[in-house]
């Protein structure tokens, strides 16, 4: 491959992908290069717009950054997006009854119990696949399911508000939104849970760097076998891999719950977690790399909702994957035995 | 078909692995190409097979120059490439290998195995080559596979035959018969290369040889009338000298005892190794050396008998606290235990005991480990097999140790590395370990060993000493067993 293509590769991909979304919004019934400009200023043209999308790929960066947890110990962990719901409906549980503690106790402790019982939901998939070797694509999906119908059986009984939703959280356990910055922010769902965005996969990269167990969860999805005869302990960097995977999964839940809405409903945070696999790997096992892929992801969602009036939102759901496609094909590498 | 390689250069980033090479297969000769583990022979295997493209040079095929050929016309041109690593599905048969990637279909995309089945039978005829095409790739030995992949190349119709590493892993007499069917395939008129670091197969089959060194090409010219020795010296520039056993220890204690141990095909082996003894291991591959090995690091459990390090049971014990009571272990399976192949020589020289002084320990380890390139940030993949294996057994080595237990250490690279390898061993012995050392290279094992066992059929069934007539040891390996 000469020099020429190779650059050239991601700039006809880009082209590609605009030709592909102007005729899916001409097939729609729209003017092609009109529905791009008016989708691009409501999502990044806008204060409230870009809220939007911080909002998006807050929870979309830190979803991604569970999953190359899991992906660096060769793990695939599909059970994100159940792992995030129950993490919600734990923080909106959590958080309700907390009126009596001050912010700075509520906030963590909501968020705790968040992470606590993701952590624990993923766990269990770790144990099945250390103790009985059950494949944990396998376990995770099945847990999505169990997780379906567990949620609006626990908020049938006993937790929910009503069967859909949970009580409100107390006003203290509640994460502060942007737009105490400014006011251009106002209404848009962005909130200081960005920080946990920028924080996490940041964190997560030095402990898989620098930390001793970190390293040997990266070593043993290179090579199990040769770590195990070296003395790692690989079932237990497993298990470990794959509950800190559920735990960063649980802290999507805080920009959900505490930073936005305030409470837990069915079906608020679905997607999220699959939308969140996507961008772990386009990610490709940086935190710039995660935080532009979360951005790239979260704009499109929300170019998306700004042009659902006209534009049916399934067309941007088409462009999603085509932005995929061409983000894989184009880093591929010359394969070289 | 005439191959004639005109001054091939290629590099990987700033790494040259073939500098200015020219060469030339002929017709109805068998060419070796000769060197050591990163010398460049694949490398110029694979540009002659049109695997990878050379940075600079060309290929003249036939008299017409290119200054590349893909793989597919490679194989129009009937180029066939034997692999080192073979590429069959193990539970497919031998017939259903034949085809895959080249089925034989007919109007509505029905297989018609019968007419590829003739063909195969003929050619396997003519040339001599035996398999029961009827038996699943997985029960066929490792002799029986690679001609099943020599079968594969010629009934593509390949006349021009390469052959990477074919005898890496294969005894004396199986090697033999290997070149016995090249012979035969050349006297047919086809172009035979066989990439090796055997100097003694290079004067025994070959016709013609290219001689390699760091890329470079030594030599090149009629095989015949050049000894080993020669060879040796052109291939490695000086020769590597003997090594020598330490002394036997006297009235040495035991360090490594091994009571009735047997799990698997390992039946009640009992062995005792002293203070500063080599013990070597002897027997064909399969005969328990895996399990026994496995057995003593501590990656299997043993169903009976015991195992102790200085009279301490050793049972129960994980692979770690095993290496922290001053137990080490050199796999034989490189690949799978030996390295972390998708890491760094950093990373490979302190598994298993990240932290600490790790970054001084890393250090050390790859002064003593005396591989090259000398460098921790490299990934350990991007090193010759050779190299490779120093890293592996520095790591076994970098700290205090009781007994080590080392199976193949030198298989798969070269002489120069495999001299360097060895004498380490006798210098570890000397200070006082107890070796334990399993191979299936018999002059290997006689060279260090004091003493030899024979594992056979997963029981031990000789102790001799290492100066045995090769015959008897030969017999005592096979134990009057029909395999």
């Amino acid at each position: 491959m000469t020099l020429v293509t190779r650059h050239a590769r991601p700039v006809i991909a880009a082209a590609l992908v605009l030709t592909l979304f102007n005729l899916l919004v001409f097939a729609a019934g729209e003017a092609p290069w009109r529905a791009l400009v008016t989708g691009l200023e409501g999502s990044l043209g806008t204060a409230y717009g870009l809220g939007q999308v911080l909002y998006k790929a807050t929870s979309l960066a830190i979803a991604g950054a569970a999953f190359q947890v899991a992906y660096r110990a060769g793990l695939f962990n599909v059970g994100i997006e159940g792992q995030i719901a129950l993490a919600a409906l734990a923080a909106g549980v959590v958080g309700a009854r907390l009126g009596w503690a001050p912010a700075w106790i509520a906030v963590p402790v909501a968020g705790g119990a968040a992470v606590g019982v993701a952590a624990g939901w993923a766990a269990l998939a770790g144990w099945l696949r250390v103790r009985f070797g059950a494949h944990e694509v396998i376990t995770t999906i099945l847990q999505n399911r169990l997780a379906d119908a567990l949620l609006p059986l626990a908020l049938a009984h006993g937790l929910g508000e009503t069967g859909v939703r949970t009580r409100d959280v107390a006003a203290s356990a509640a994460i502060p939104r942007l737009s105490v910055l400014s006011h251009a922010l106002a209404g848009s769902a962005a909130s200081f849970a960005v920080l946990l965005a920028l924080v996490t996969p940041w964190l997560i990269d030095r402990w898989e760097r620098r930390a001793k167990v970190g390293r040997e969860v990266g070593l043993v999805g290179l090579g199990p076998e040769a770590c195990r005869a070296a003395g790692v302990p690989v079932s237990s960097r497993l298990l470990v891999a794959l509950t800190l995977s559920g735990a960063v999964a649980g802290l999507t839940a805080c920009g959900a719950v505490l930073g936005y809405k305030g409470h837990y409903e069915l079906g608020m945070t679905t997607g999220v977690g699959f939308a969140g696999i996507a961008v772990g790997l386009l990610g490709r096992g940086t935190p710039l790399g995660l935080l532009a892929a979360a951005l790239l992801v979260g704009a499109l969602q929300q170019t998306g909702l700004v042009l659902n009036a006209t534009v049916p939102k399934e067309a941007t759901d088409v462009l999603f994957g085509a932005v995929i496609l061409a983000v894989a094909t184009t880093g591929r590498r010359e394969v070289t035995r | 078909m005439r191959i004639e390689a005109r001054g091939l250069t290629k590099r990987y980033g700033d790494v040259v692995a073939l500098d200015d090479v020219s060469a030339q297969l002929t017709e109805g000769r068998i060419t070796a190409l000769l060197g050591e583990n990163g010398a460049g022979k694949s490398t110029l295997l694979r540009l002659l097979a049109g695997l990878s493209a050379p940075t600079s040079g060309e290929l003249v095929l036939d008299g017409v120059a290119r200054a590349r050929v893909s793989p597919a016309e490679a194989r129009r041109l009937g180029i066939g490439v034997v692999h080192q690593h073979f590429s069959l599905v193990p539970s497919f048969d031998g017939l259903k290998n034949l085809m895959l990637g080249d089925e034989p279909v007919g109007p509505l995309g029905v297989l018609r195995p019968g007419a590829l089945l003739a063909r195969a039978e003929r050619v396997m005829r003519d040339v001599g080559l035996e398999v029961d095409l009827g038996l699943p790739a997985e029960a066929l030995s490792v002799g029986e596979r690679q001609r099943l992949e020599i079968l594969r190349v010629l009934v593509r119709g390949a006349t021009t035959l390469l052959f990477d590493e074919p005898t890496a892993t294969q005894t004396r007499a199986e090697a033999a018969r290997l070149y016995a069917v090249m012979r035969r395939l050349a006297d047919d008129g086809a172009t035979v290369a066989v990439v090796t670091h055997h100097l003694d197969e290079v004067s025994a089959h070959a016709d013609e040889v290219v001689v390699l060194r760091r890329g470079a090409r030594v030599f090149a010219g009629e095989a015949r009338g050049l000894t080993t020795d020669e060879l040796a010296r052109l291939a490695l520039g000086a020769a590597p000298p003997p090594v020598s056993r330490p002394p036997p220890p006297v009235d040495a204690p035991v360090v490594l005892a091994l009571d009735a141990l047997g799990a698997g095909r390992l039946v009640d082996v009992s062995l005792e190794v002293r203070r500063g003894e080599i013990v070597g291991v002897a027997g064909v591959d399969g005969n328990g050396q895996d399990e026994l090995v496995e057995l003593i690091a501590g990656l299997a459990a043993p169903a009976r008998g015991r195992l102790s390090l200085d009279g301490a049971p050793l049972d129960g014990l994980d692979v770690a606290a095993r290496r922290s009571r001053g137990l080490g272990v050199v796999h034989g399976d490189r690949h799978a235990l030996g390295i972390v192949a998708g890491a760094s020589v950093h990373d490979n020289l302190v598994l298993g005991e990240l932290g600490g002084d790790e970054a001084a320990r890393a250090r050390q380890r790859l002064v003593a480990s005396g591989a090259s390139p000398a460098r921790l940030d490299v990934p350990i993949s991007a090193l010759s097999g050779g190299n490779q294996q120093k890293v592996v057994l520095a790591r076994a080595l970098g700290r205090p140790l009781r007994a080590l237990v080392v199976a193949h250490p030198t298989r798969g690279v070269d002489a120069a590395a495999a001299a360097a390898l060895r004498a380490r061993l006798a210098e570890v012995a000397l200070a006082g370990c107890a070796v334990l050392l399993v191979s299936a290279d018999l002059a290997e094992l006689r060279a260090l060993s004091h003493r030899l066992v024979v594992l056979c059929r997963g029981r031990v069934t000789a102790a001799l000493p290492p100066d045995v007539d090769e015959a008897e040891l030969g017999r005592a390996m096979l134990g009057g067993a029909a395999a």
